[in-house]
């Protein structure tokens, strides 16, 4: 045994109040922040962390969640001992009959963590953006002498990210059905539960994506050159799938700020405190504001957006007109094409 | 025996590439960054990857180490294959001697062992310090369309321009009647562009007989071809249509940068269906900040900008600060423009930092662009 920790993502979460970005994908596949997605940044901490071993336990809608990880070699986890393994849910699991019960998933692989060389566990959810250091966290959680360590924010908000003996966790899913925990926040919340829980406060920024309105909240966080600097620091760089798209090219007219640009775009509008994902078009005479286009957006001349959320491959035809609010962002549905007055399904 | 390959690409990316200055003092010409995020060797090796060729032996010589780290296993342009995919080979020893390339040549010739393992039909020659997309498998059905012993990529450059070049002769039927390396007064207008196709036994049979004479620099355009020509072998030339540049000098590599920039530029990067490959440095999107103002410009990731950017081209990581006005520059990965710096018709290196106020501008059009080096700047701040 040695002392490292087994990552070990929970990606069955989804959100009622994401669920307008959720029909084509699960949470950890949302885009975020111009070219990542969610899983990226836990996936990214992990191996910066020195992480070897990380295990995807994804639920529904997994497809574009698959494709974007890979063999795991953008996360240099393409590897002969360890590396990434993705475990969907198994007719096992079904059979046990329970919907939410992440231990019945756990306990379909669990082979998986008998055979695991770490010693340590690292529960993690899918959802939190952040670039925690979990070698700190080990640390802490070896010196404490804790049964499970509870990772919380400066402000005292969990995190739900959790450190334990593999062989701890191991017994927890095993038992399941005489303690009828379905999850680690089962055990954690139960007061007559036998194990010391610790906590530890992780000092940086983390922003947890469960609703449009935080969604939208941190895009825009992100364009604070301090909240960019504090998730994108030279020497923490989060991995994600390459695409090899050429820099953006900035026309003879474009008018653009404050805004998060990723390659492969054309940019000849106007574009003010947007986020701007891989391949966008934005025609000249067009207006973008307050907004987060995704990947593959066609914007054509004359229109004008004002906190809008537009999914991959919408085409936003000639002269239309899109307006949200802050606190509501309007968000177009993947491959959308809107007219001016009308959004068509094509 | 490794398995059949039908045709094996050997690219020459030895060349140190002095034209090119303080950008090549470290490193070999191929590594030497182009285009916003890609390498010179990246069109290349995409152009054997997007035309279907899997095997690539690559010929390092000058200052490889930066170049071989890049090219790794090849998994950047798909090349990291159980059979074939990229191999560097470097100049090495045998019990009798150490062997240097010594030309264009002697480099595939102390190869040929590479070559045999695959016992291919055909063998491209490519080089590696060249700008252009171009579908190696056309040029090959050409070559058995026209029962080619050797066939020789060529295009059409203005005539002025011709006698800078290797120029070939052709007849109606494109059969090569001549080769002329820089011609005082050329007959044709028909450039070779460093791309040949050989029939394997016709380029081993040659390569053979070149290294045993002695007067012979060994070199392709200078002795090989010249000599099957005179030889009667059965030598054509391919008319290629596109954008080609050697970008063996400042002002080349500089002018082929600013060509990225029209919109109407045959070098089209956002082309999906030929896409240019490149080893992804992992940055995060680039921030354009309220005081920034970009005009005609490519970006790439991993950029800070808060200054006047015009008819410029910012590599991965470039941070400029406020006031500052970039106009025709190209600035390469990382460097940093400090406050109110004024930058015209310059290249800035690597790493560089240019203190706050520097003013370096090529007002002159008819003057060579500037090169930004560490003593440039020393001897600007000496005083």
């Amino acid at each position: 045994m040695n002392k490292n920790l087994l990552g070990v993502i929970d990606a069955t979460t989804t959100f009622h109040r994401l669920e307008q970005l959720l029909g084509h994908r699960c949470l950890a596949a949302l885009p975020f922040g111009g070219r990542y997605r969610l899983v990226d940044f836990i996936m990214s901490s992990m191996v910066n962390s020195g992480i070897k071993s990380v295990a995807v336990f994804p639920k529904v809608n997994y497809r574009s969640l698959m494709d974007h990880l890979g063999s795991g070699k953008n996360w240099d986890l393409n590897r002969k001992r360890d590396g990434l393994f993705l475990f969907p849910p198994t007719l096992f699991d079904k059979l046990q009959g329970q919907e939410n019960n992440y231990f019945n998933h756990l306990a379909s692989y669990i082979d998986f963590f008998y055979r695991s060389r770490q010693e340590y566990a690292l529960l993690a959810n899918c959802f939190t953006v952040s670039i925690i250091d979990f070698k700190k966290v080990l640390e802490k959680h070896i010196q404490s002498n804790c049964d499970i360590t509870q990772i919380v924010r400066k402000d005292g908000t969990p995190l739900k990210m959790y450190v334990l003996k593999t062989s701890l966790l191991v017994s927890l899913v095993e038992s399941r059905k005489i303690t009828g925990y379905r999850n680690i926040d089962d055990v954690i919340s139960d007061i007559g539960s036998p194990y010391d829980i610790c906590t530890y406060e992780y000092e940086g920024r983390a922003e947890m994506i469960d609703s449009i309105q935080s969604y939208y909240y941190v895009s825009m966080e992100l364009l604070k050159p301090e909240t960019w600097l504090n998730f994108f620091p030279e020497n923490r760089p989060i991995y994600t799938k390459i695409m090899d798209e050429a820099p953006t090219r900035y026309g003879k007219r474009n008018n653009v700020k404050n805004s998060m640009i990723a390659n492969g775009c054309q940019i000849d509008g106007t574009v003010e405190n947007s986020i701007i994902f891989r391949g966008v078009k934005i025609a000249e005479g067009a207006v973008v504001k307050n907004s987060i286009i995704m990947q593959r957006g066609n914007i054509e001349k004359g229109c004008y957006l004002d906190s809008v959320i537009l999914d991959k491959d919408t085409k936003i035809k000639r002269g239309a007109i899109l307006k949200g609010s802050e606190r509501h962002p309007q968000v177009i549905g993947k491959g959308m094409v809107v007219l001016q007055g009308a959004v068509m399904r094509v | 025996m490794a398995k059949k390959k039908r045709c094996v690409a050997m690219l020459l990316a030895g060349g140190q590439g002095s034209r090119l200055n303080t950008l090549t003092k470290n490193i070999a010409k191929p590594a030497v960054p182009f285009g916003g995020k890609y390498r010179i060797i990246d069109f290349v090796l995409s152009n054997c990857t997007n035309s279907g060729i899997d095997t690539v032996g690559v010929l390092t010589q000058y200052q490889p180490l930066d170049l071989n780290s890049y090219i790794g296993i090849g998994s950047a342009w798909d090349l990291d294959r159980k059979d074939g995919g990229v191999t560097v080979l470097p100049p090495y020893s045998d019990s009798a001697d150490v062997k240097w390339y010594r030309g264009t040549a002697s480099a595939i010739y102390q190869n040929l062992n590479y070559i045999s393992r695959y016992d291919p039909e055909y063998v491209l020659v490519l080089s590696g310090d060249h700008i252009y997309k171009m579908n190696y498998e056309k040029m090959l059905e050409y070559h058995k369309d026209k029962n080619a012993d050797v066939t020789i990529s060529a295009i059409e450059v203005p005539w002025e321009e011709a006698s800078r070049f290797g120029i070939l002769n052709t007849a109606e039927d494109m059969k090569i009647v001549e080769f002329e390396e820089k011609p005082a007064q050329p007959k044709n207008n028909l450039a070779s562009m460093g791309i040949y196709i050989f029939n394997w036994h016709i380029l081993k049979e040659c390569l053979e007989k070149d290294a045993k004479n002695p007067s012979s620099t060994h070199d392709f355009g200078k002795d090989i071809i010249p000599s099957l020509i005179k030889e009667g072998k059965n030598t054509f030339a391919y008319p290629f249509r596109g954008y080609w540049k050697d970008v063996g000098t400042v002002q080349s590599l500089w002018e082929a940068n600013m060509d990225l920039l029209d919109e109407n530029s045959q070098l089209d990067l956002f082309d999906d269906s030929w896409r240019i490959y490149s080893v992804n440095p992992n940055q995060p999107p680039h921030y354009i900040s309220d005081q920034a103002k970009i005009v005609t410009s490519l970006i790439n990731e991993g950029c800070l900008v808060s200054g006047d950017i015009e008819k410029s081209v910012l590599f991965q990581g470039v941070t400029v600060e406020e006031g500052a006005i970039v106009k025709e520059a190209v600035v390469m990965p990382n460097a940093v423009i400090e406050k109110n710096v004024y930058l015209e018709r310059v290249i800035v290196p690597p790493n560089m930092i240019i203190p706050e106020g520097t003013v370096l501008a090529q007002k002159d059009n008819n003057k060579e662009v500037i090169l930004v080096t560490e003593k440039m700047l020393e001897e600007l701040y000496s005083h």
